[in-house]
């Protein structure tokens, strides 16, 4: 259900000023979301004072290098830094992100870093990904065959076939789009979200598969499809430029071409 | 395990054209929900006979009435227009990113636009012979 205000437990309460490092040629603030478990506060939102003239141009090195200097306990996921494993998505200045693949010079004002929006926070910058995760394997993201596999070679496919894929299989999963939905926001519980329907269709039109009425049948819900209400927040914030908002749409225009 | 929180949304999301134009067709929805009930009052007033009628009109013409009737017209004309890229967006065309923040725009202009001519011939028929 809709709620906008955030409950008791989670409503931002006033954080700590780090002091700017001394002698800072290139200083910029930098404002970040903490919450510890154990300590049984409120969330806050925790000042720094970076110098982007010793640090690297991402967003991500700025976190690296305040964890190592500043505050070792700032907590957030991060492995790969070119944008390819979706570790470090959040809420940079208001919309969802790579940290990694998000460039300090681009935004404006100060840096205001948050979690993925309306997520379960484990702790700073680390939201719970299970409801998600749950969601992707949902759609059964394999290839769903009746057939007998060919015994001597793969199923082949024809290179328009493949190149029909292609984009929507170069989703990584960092939930950037699902968690800028508000759509997802309000019913995540049974709403799918873009992700994971975006994952749905890419099986859904793989020549190879051969499941995709009972697929269709599996979205065929007033929540888990139809929650969809064509914001477009999910394509526009696509870190690899996918289109999750035109794979819906063509999975909508699927259930009812098979209807006539 | 301690209730963890729930992390902000609307509160730091930024306001884009996305949310803007999603938000202002349940608003415009909304918005000639509530004109219905004016609508039904002056269908119930015609029906009541000329007296009725006479008063009724003599009330929708003030000024704050004749403020909220341009603002049904708005709504209205946003409603359609936007109700039409809702449309266009089902035969899974204009779903790229760019192409949908033009046509954000363009509803809005387009409405306003719309607004203005039928808010005009309204207004020329309240004043005809």
């Amino acid at each position: 259900m809709a709620e906008f205000r955030l409950p008791a437990n989670s409503r931002i309460v006033k954080g700590i000023t780090h002091a700017a490092p001394a002698g800072a040629r290139e200083l910029r603030q930098v404002r970040i979301y903490r919450f510890t478990p154990d300590s049984g506060e409120n969330p806050r939102v925790d000042t720094f004072g970076l110098d982007l003239a010793s640090c690297g141009p991402m967003v991500l090195d700025a976190l690296i290098q305040l964890k190592a200097t500043v505050d070792s306990s700032l907590t957030f996921r991060r492995s790969c830094r070119e944008g390819i494993c979706g570790s470090c998505a959040m809420n940079i200045n208001g919309v969802n992100r790579l940290a990694c693949t998000t460039s300090m010079k681009e935004l404006s004002g100060d840096i205001k870093i948050y979690p993925l929006p309306h997520m379960p926070v484990v702790k700073d910058l680390v939201p719970d990904l299970t409801n998600f995760y749950a969601q992707y394997a949902a759609v059964k993201p394999w290839l769903r065959t009746r057939t007998p596999a060919p015994p001597d070679r793969e199923r082949l496919q024809s290179k328009e076939e493949q190149e029909r894929i292609d984009r929507p299989a170069a989703c990584i999963l960092c939930a950037c789009c699902s968690t800028a939905c508000p759509s997802y926001w309000w019913n995540s519980d049974r709403f799918l979200g873009p992700a994971a329907l975006l994952a749905a269709y890419r099986w859904i039109i793989d020549s190879r598969d051969e499941a995709t009425g009972e697929r269709l049948d599996e979205l065929e819900d007033p929540f888990r499809l139809y929650r969809c209400h064509t914001i477009m927040n999910c394509t526009d914030v696509c870190p690899k430029d996918l289109n999750p908002a035109r794979a819906i749409a063509e999975i909508k225009k699927m259930m009812v071409e098979r209807q006539i | 395990m301690p209730s963890r929180p729930v992390s902000p949304h609307l509160s730091v999301y930024k306001f884009k054209y996305t949310l803007l134009s999603s938000i202002l067709n349940r608003a415009a929805s909304l918005a000639l929900s509530v004109g219905l009930i004016a609508l039904t009052y002056w269908l119930l007033a015609v029906a009541d006979g000329a007296r009725a009628q006479a008063q009724a009109q003599v009330w929708l013409a003030t000024p704050v009435m004749k403020l909220f009737l341009a603002g049904l017209v708005l709504a209205f004309c946003y409603h359609l227009v936007a109700g039409i890229r809702h449309l266009v967006w089902d035969t899974g065309r204009g779903l790229e990113r760019a192409a949908a923040q033009r046509s954000a725009w363009a509803v809005g202009a387009v409405s306003i636009l719309l607004t203005l001519v039928l808010g005009y011939c309204l207004f020329r028929c309240g004043h005809a012979p």
